[in-house]
C-alpha cells in the first residue's frame, strides 16, 4: 500500500492527538483527601483534673452537647438533648424530658442520671451557672431547681461557661461530681482518644452521633495542638503545620490578632467570620471623679471616632456606632440609639472642667487592645483630656482593676450568642465586682427588668428599655463590635459556625495525589 | 578545707533564708485578698464573705503571718508547697511535669553555648582588634541586643515557613529542639563569648605569658595550657552559675515555641495569680542559685588553694 502525503499528516495527526489525549489523561489530578484535621488553638483543652474546668472550646462544642441550645436570631432557647420542657414555680424550675436514644461515644445511653451527675459537678462546686439542685424524675425526665425565678436559669444550661452532658464514666470514682476526669465522654460528634497536657488532644468521629444525624465523617482525626503565642500560631498555619486556627474568643484573649487577618487572606488563606453580640468598650471607673460626672462620660463618647478604630482591623470588625451592642442582639436596632463623633462638644465639655490626669490602662496581652488604646488616647487628647495610657501585665491590669486604680479601661460586655445573657448579669447586676461595668438604679433595674422576664415579647421591650437607660447615663463608651473567626488553609472545607462556634463534622482537608 | 566549707554553708543560711521570706511574701505582695484569688481560682464564682471567711480558715491565712511562714517553710524544705489553686493538684506534681522538657532544653543550650562561646572567645582574644574579633565581637553584640522572641519568631519563619524544614513549635522529637535551643544559644552564648575573651585576654598580658613567650614556647601552647587555664577559673564560675537559668530563664523561649516547660509554667502561673506554684518556682530557683553558687566556690577552693589560703 502507498502511503500518501495527505495518509501521513492524517495517521501523525492522529497519532500526535492520541498521544496527547493520553498524556492529558495520565496527568489529571485525582483529587484526595487527608484524613487528618488539626486545629492551632491557644490554651490547653484541661482534659484530666477538675472536670468544671474543661476548656471552652472543642471540648464543650466537639465532644459534648447541651440540653437546649439559645439562638440568637430569635431570642429563643431550642431543644438539643432535652426534647421539651416545662416551666414550674414561677420559673424556679425547670422540667426537662430528654430525647431516647442518644448514645455516649462508648456506646452507653444518655440518661437522667447522666444530666444530674453533670449537673451536680457544677452545683457542688456552687459554680457561678450551677442550678440549686438537680432530681431524677424517671430515666428520661430531669428537674433542675434553681435560687430565682428568672430567664437566665435557661441561659445558664447552655453557657458556655457550665458543661455539656458528659457520662458518668468520664470521672473517677465514676459518677462522683467531687471525681477527677479521666476521660471526657460525651455524646458529640467527636470523642477523645488522645490528651496530652500543654501540648495536644486528638479526637476521632463518634459514630453514635453521626449514626443519629446521618451523616458521613470526612475526617479521621481531628487534632488540636497548644500554641499559646499568637505569633507563633500564624506562622504554624502559614508553614502549613496546622490547618485552622480558631479563637478563644473569651475577653479578647488568646485568638488570630486581628490585624493579621487581611494579611493571611491576600496570602491565600480563608477567613471567616462570624458576628457576635460582643463590644469592645472603655469602661469608666464611674464611681469615683472625674467619670461619676455623666457629662465626662458622654464628653469621652463625643470624642471617639469609632471608624478609626475599625480600621485598625482593616475593618474586619464594625465600628459601634449603632448602640452599645450590635444590631443582632435582641431590641438593640428597636432602641434606635446612636453614638456620635462630636470633637466641638466634647471639646465644650471638657473645657468646662477641672480635670487632672487621667489613668487610661489596657492590658498588653491583649494585643489588638494595646492599639485601640493608643489610639483612644490620642482621641481625648484631643479633646483636651490629659490621658496616660498604662499598658500593664495581665495580671497587674487585674489588680488595679480590683483595687479600683484606674479612670478608664479597655474592657468588653456581651459575649458569644450563648454567653449574651449570664453577660448582662455579669455586668450590669449587683453585687459590685471588679467585671462589673456599669451599675445605677435606673440601669440596675431595667437590666434586672430584662433577665427576669421569660416572655420573649415582653422581654424584648424590656430590653429597649434597658439599652436606653444605659445609653442615656453614657454608661460605657463602645468602640467596635466583636467577632469570631476562623482562619483556614485554603485546601479546608466544610468548616461552618453554629451559633458562635465553628464545628467540624462536615470538614475535610483536600489533598493532590 | 572542711572548715571552709562549713562555714560557706553557714554563710549561706541567711540567703536561703532571705530567699524564702521573699518567695512566701509573694502571696501578700500583690494586691487583692489571697482568699479571693482562691475562691476564684478553684470554684470560677464570685467570691463570698462565707466562701472567703471558709478558704481563710481552711487554708490557715487567718493565723499570725509568722506562723504561716514558719509552717509555709517547714512544708517547702521538704518539698511540699501545696496544691495549685488553679490545676487540682501539687505543686511538686506540676514542676516534676514540666522539669524534663526544660532540663532537655536547657542542658542543651548550656553545652552547645559553652562549646560555642569557648571557640569564639578564645578566637577573638587570639585575633584581637582583627577582622574575626571584629566579626565575633558583632556577633555578640547581636546576640545581647536582639530580643529572644523576635529572633525565635524570625528562625520560625525562615525555617519553618520558607524552607519547611523545622516544626515551628511544640516539644518532641529532636527536630524540635533545634529552633529553640538555636535561639536561646544565640543571647546565651553572646556575653559568655565576650566573658571568655576579656578573661583570656587579661591573662594573655600576665607576666608568666611573657616569659613562656620568652622561653620559645609556640602561641598555641602558650595561650591553651599557660593562659588558658589561668582564665579558666572565672570562666567556670561564670558558666556554672548560669545552671540556675534553668527554672525561669527561657521564659521567652518556651512561650514562642509551645514549649512545655517550667518557663511557660512561670509564666501561665503567674497570669492566673497561682501562688502556690509562682512561690514554688521562685523558691527553687533561688536554692538552685545558691546551691550552684556554693559548689562552685568550694571547687574554686579546690581548683586554686590560693583561695583557702587567703581566706
Amino acid at each position: 500500500m502507498r502511503l500518501t502525503r495527505r495518509d501521513f499528516v492524517k495517521f501523525t495527526g492522529i497519532g500526535i492527538s492520541t498521544f496527547l489525549g493520553m498524556s492529558l489523561l495520565g496527568c489529571t489530578k485525582k483529587e484526595t483527601f487527608k484524613d487528618t484535621l488539626v486545629i492551632g488553638y491557644a490554651d490547653d483543652l484541661k482534659l484530666r483534673g477538675d472536670p468544671a474546668k474543661i476548656d471552652r472550646s472543642i471540648p464543650k462544642f466537639c465532644v459534648l452537647e447541651r440540653l437546649i441550645e439559645y439562638d440568637l436570631s430569635s431570642d429563643d432557647f431550642v431543644p438539643s438533648l432535652a426534647k421539651k420542657w416545662e416551666i414550674e414555680n414561677d420559673g424556679k424550675r425547670i422540667v426537662f424530658e430528654l430525647r431516647k436514644g442518644i448514645l455516649f461515644s462508648d456506646g452507653t445511653e444518655m440518661d437522667a442520671n447522666a444530666v444530674k451527675f453533670t449537673y451536680d459537678i457544677l452545683v457542688v462546686r456552687k459554680h457561678s451557672v450551677a442550678p440549686k439542685s438537680v432530681e431524677v424524675i424517671d430515666d428520661y425526665t430531669v428537674a433542675f431547681n434553681f435560687d430565682e425565678a428568672w430567664v437566665l436559669n435557661f441561659a445558664k444550661l447552655q453557657d458556655v461557661h457550665g458543661l455539656g452532658v458528659m457520662s458518668p464514666k468520664s470521672v473517677e470514682p465514676e459518677g462522683d461530681p467531687n471525681g477527677t476526669l479521666v476521660n471526657l465522654i460525651g455524646t458529640g460528634p467527636f470523642k477523645v482518644v488522645e490528651y496530652v497536657e500543654n501540648q495536644y488532644t486528638v479526637l476521632e468521629p463518634n459514630r453514635y452521633w453521626f449514626e443519629r444525624t446521618g451523616l458521613e465523617p470526612k475526617i479521621k482525626k481531628l487534632i488540636v495542638k497548644v500554641i499559646p503565642d499568637e505569633d507563633t500560631r500564624v506562622l504554624a498555619l502559614r508553614s502549613g503545620e496546622v490547618d485552622v486556627l480558631i479563637d478563644n474568643y473569651h475577653g479578647g484573649y488568646d485568638y488570630t490578632p486581628r490585624n493579621q487577618l487581611s494579611a493571611l487572606k491576600r496570602d491565600g488563606f480563608k477567613v471567616l467570620t462570624k458576628n457576635i453580640p460582643y463590644t469592645w468598650i472603655v469602661a469608666f471607673n464611674y464611681k469615683k471623679e472625674p467619670f461619676n460626672d455623666v457629662e465626662m462620660r458622654w464628653a469621652v463618647n463625643y470624642a471617639i471616632n469609632r471608624d478609626e478604630i475599625a480600621k485598625i482591623f482593616d475593618e474586619w470588625v464594625r465600628p459601634a456606632w449603632d448602640g452599645m451592642f450590635p444590631p443582632e442582639a435582641p431590641g438593640m436596632a428597636e432602641a434606635n440609639v446612636r453614638y456620635e463623633y462630636y470633637l466641638e462638644k466634647a471639646r465644650d465639655i471638657v473645657s468646662g472642667k477641672d480635670v487632672g490626669e487621667i489613668k487610661f490602662i489596657v492590658d498588653n496581652s491583649q494585643s489588638d487592645q494595646v492599639l485601640v488604646a493608643q489610639l483612644v488616647q490620642q482621641q481625648l487628647k484631643d479633646v483636651g483630656l490629659n490621658v496616660k495610657l498604662e499598658t500593664l501585665e495581665r495580671g497587674v491590669y487585674r489588680d488595679r482593676v480590683r483595687s479600683g486604680d484606674y479612670d478608664l479601661r479597655i474592657y468588653y460586655i456581651g459575649g458569644s450568642e450563648r454567653t449574651f445573657y449570664m453577660r448582662i448579669f455579669w455586668r450590669f447586676l449587683p453585687p459590685e465586682k471588679p467585671w462589673k461595668v456599669y451599675m445605677s438604679d435606673n440601669v440596675t433595674e431595667k437590666a434586672m427588668a430584662v433577665v427576669k422576664e421569660f416572655d420573649k415579647t415582653k422581654r424584648r421591650q424590656k430590653f429597649v428599655e434597658f439599652y436606653k437607660a444605659l445609653y442615656e447615663e453614657a454608661g460605657v463608651a463602645p468602640l467596635y463590635y466583636e467577632v469570631v473567626a476562623v482562619v483556614e488553609k485554603p485546601n479546608v472545607e466544610g468548616v461552618k459556625f453554629e451559633y458562635s462556634e465553628p464545628r467540624f463534622y462536615s470538614a475535610y482537608v483536600r489533598a493532590y495525589a | 578545707m572542711l572548715r571552709y566549707i562549713a562555714r560557706r554553708l553557714l554563710q549561706i543560711v541567711p540567703t536561703l533564708l532571705g530567699i524564702s521570706i521573699i518567695s512566701f511574701s509573694l502571696l501578700y505582695i500583690f494586691p487583692g485578698d489571697p482568699a479571693e484569688f482562691i475562691v476564684e481560682a478553684r470554684y470560677a464564682v464570685e467570691p463570698t464573705q462565707e466562701m472567703v471567711k471558709k478558704i481563710r480558715m481552711e487554708m490557715g491565712l487567718d493565723r499570725p503571718m509568722l506562723v504561716q511562714y514558719l509552717d509555709w517553710l517547714s512544708k517547702a524544705v521538704r518539698g511540699d508547697f501545696g496544691k495549685s489553686w488553679t490545676e487540682d493538684k501539687p505543686v511538686m506534681d506540676l514542676i516534676l511535669e514540666r522539669l524534663p522538657a526544660s532540663a532537655q532544653l536547657f542542658f542543651t543550650t548550656f553545652a552547645i553555648s559553652i562549646a560555642f562561646a569557648m571557640l569564639l572567645g578564645i578566637i577573638s582574644a587570639i585575633y584581637k582588634d582583627r577582622a574575626v574579633d571584629h566579626f565575633c565581637r558583632i556577633f555578640s553584640l547581636l546576640g545581647i541586643s536582639i530580643p529572644s522572641f523576635w529572633l525565635g519568631l524570625i528562625l520560625i519563619w525562615i525555617f519553618s515557613v520558607q524552607l519547611r524544614l523545622l516544626p515551628a513549635f511544640g516539644y518532641g522529637g529532636i527536630e524540635h529542639l533545634i529552633l529553640p535551643v538555636l535561639t536561646w544559644s544565640f543571647s546565651f552564648m553572646a556575653i559568655k563569648t565576650r566573658f571568655v575573651r576579656s578573661c583570656l585576654l587579661e591573662a594573655l598580658s600576665q607576666d608568666y605569658v611573657i616569659t613562656a613567650r620568652a622561653k620559645g614556647l609556640p602561641e598555641r601552647i602558650v595561650v591553651l595550657r599557660h593562659a588558658l587555664r589561668n582564665a579558666l577559673i572565672p570562666i567556670i564560675t561564670y558558666f556554672s552559675l548560669s545552671i540556675s537559668h534553668l527554672i525561669v530563664g527561657s521564659i521567652m523561649v518556651e512561650v514562642v515555641f509551645s514549649w512545655p516547660g517550667l518557663g511557660s509554667l512561670l509564666v501561665e502561673s503567674v497570669f492566673k495569680r497561682d501562688f502556690p506554684v509562682v512561690q514554688a518556682l521562685v523558691f527553687i530557683s533561688g536554692v538552685l542559685f545558691v546551691i550552684v553558687n556554693l559548689v562552685v566556690d568550694i571547687l574554686y577552693a579546690v581548683i586554686d588553694p590560693r583561695i583557702r589560703y587567703g581566706d
